[in-house]
């Protein structure tokens, strides 16, 4: 599909020899989105988490030490931080590592965490995010055989072949793996429970942010 | 239309990269197969690194420049993964066997793994290290680059663990750290010189090659200088 007509005017490219990056104002907006939001993770002091306790009235009140706190919203900030850099990104060997850069920082922020049940989901989501770098980067080293580029301005002008078809399905389920989207989801699901909340909603807004530019990508490459 | 294989490459290399692909799909089949069925959590971790190295497969079939710039950071993905989701691996461990119940009750879960203490005893480590780290040191700067450097830094590293050298001053893990800082800038000058004067490209390519060999090399010897810390620990 052409590029202008999912992601509005062509502000301008970017020529990097054979990797020509384009600027739209839908990658602009979510840019600014996520850049937006990680500067409030950055002054955010959120350490304390308070839970509801099952059966009676009472809270139960969970806080983090400082040390910790301030790896975990260093990892968080470098989480958004490429958020933001696979929203703008015109080249799909970029996204690619973006997204994996995702799925290592969000296992990093619940890693230092001292509950089991915690580091026991953190564990089953780092196994399904190795697992899924496989057609993760499988899929774009698929588009770029089938392509000779990597770049989406040039992609977005070729004829889909099954080739690259097949490629784009593979990177729609590494994509899945890795930000830990609907299938895999149960793997992500109790890392919630960790205190520290701004931390957690940058995971969920990583997830929510790169599925919407993975789509973007896809119907480029396949339409 | 882009012409995807050029006139240069035999037509024997261009029709290898389906069978290369098949392999790779099948490798990843396999590794998954043994994740599925594999109950224990170290065995199921490094049956992910199987998968991950078919992903390495998968990109390398492309065999262009591109696709040897994606194999580099796969393969530092990869790493970091599995390096992250053992130390998860490990603190779990850990903290279940604090939180596990006295010995003289019945243990109902195991441990997957034992965070032990590395204790090394080989006969070569006794004998022979000066000579090994010396021959590594210098292959390593005759090959210069990146796997100069890694060569390099792994004779340090297997230096530091033979020689016990416990309690090193501050100054010579700072100093090492600094020539990791200085040669990473020559590496990056080098880069910059190739653009910008293509002419002196001789200079450049030696700026850049001794400077990556450095920096890995004291990378890997920095590392080796703080985990001596952990490994002689008993």
């Amino acid at each position: 599909m052409d590029i202008t007509s999912l992601g509005g005017n062509l502000l301008g490219t970017i020529p990097l020899g054979d990797i020509v990056l384009y600027l739209t104002p839908f990658h602009l907006f979510m840019f600014a989105v996520v850049l937006i939001f990680t500067f409030l993770i950055a002054i955010s002091r959120t350490e304390t988490q308070v839970e509801a306790e099952f059966g009676t009235l009472k809270e139960n009140k969970v806080s983090i030490g400082l040390a910790e706190f301030k790896v975990r919203r260093f990892l968080a900030i470098i989480c958004g931080l490429a958020t933001a850099g696979a929203m703008i990104t015109g080249d799909l060997f970029n996204l690619t590592l973006f997204i994996a850069l995702i799925g290592i920082v969000n296992v990093g922020i619940v890693s230092a965490v001292k509950q089991v049940d915690v580091l026991d989901a953190a564990y089953q989501y780092g196994i399904m995010a190795m697992i899924s770098s496989l057609p993760l980067f499988g899929g774009a080293s698929i588009i770029l055989a089938a392509t000779g580029t990597l770049s989406l301005f040039v992609i977005s002008g070729l004829v889909a072949t099954p080739m690259m078809i097949f490629g784009a399905i593979l990177l729609l389920i590494g994509v899945a793996g890795e930000t830990g989207i609907a299938p895999f989801f149960a793997t992500k699901a109790e890392m919630f429970r960790t205190p520290g909340s701004p931390f957690l909603l940058i995971i969920h807004l990583s997830s929510l942010m790169v599925i919407i530019r993975v789509i973007e990508v896809l119907l480029i490459i396949v339409t | 239309m882009v012409t995807l294989v050029p006139e240069v490459v035999p037509a024997i290399t261009a029709s290898l990269y389906l069978p290369a692909l098949y392999v790779a799909i099948l490798i990843g089949f396999i590794g998954l197969t043994g994740i599925a069925i594999q109950k224990r959590d170290i065995h199921i971790l490094i049956l992910t690194d199987l998968v991950g190295l078919a992903m390495l497969i998968v990109v390398a079939a492309v065999g262009t420049d591109l696709a040897e710039a994606l194999i580099l950071p796969g393969l530092v993905v990869e790493l970091a993964e599995i390096m992250a989701i053992s130390e998860i691996l490990i603190s779990r461990e850990m903290r279940k066997a604090e939180n596990s119940v006295p010995k003289d009750r019945t243990i109902t879960e195991k441990p997957s793994v034992f965070p032990l203490p590395l204790s090394l005893d080989m006969e070569i480590m006794k004998t022979a290290p000066n000579f090994i780290a010396l021959v590594m040191i210098l292959f390593g700067a005759f090959l210069t680059g990146f796997t100069g450097g890694a060569v390099a830094g792994g004779g340090i590293l297997f230096y530091m663990m033979c020689k016990k050298a416990r309690g090193l001053p501050v100054f010579v893990v700072e100093g090492i750290g600094a020539i990791s800082g200085i040669s990473w800038c020559l590496w990056i000058v080098g880069f910059v010189l190739f653009f910008l004067a293509p002419q002196y490209w001789l200079l450049s390519l030696f700026m850049a090659a001794c400077g990556l060999v450095l920096k890995v090399a004291s990378k890997l010897g920095l590392i080796g200088s703080i985990l001596t810390e952990e490994y002689r620990r008993e």
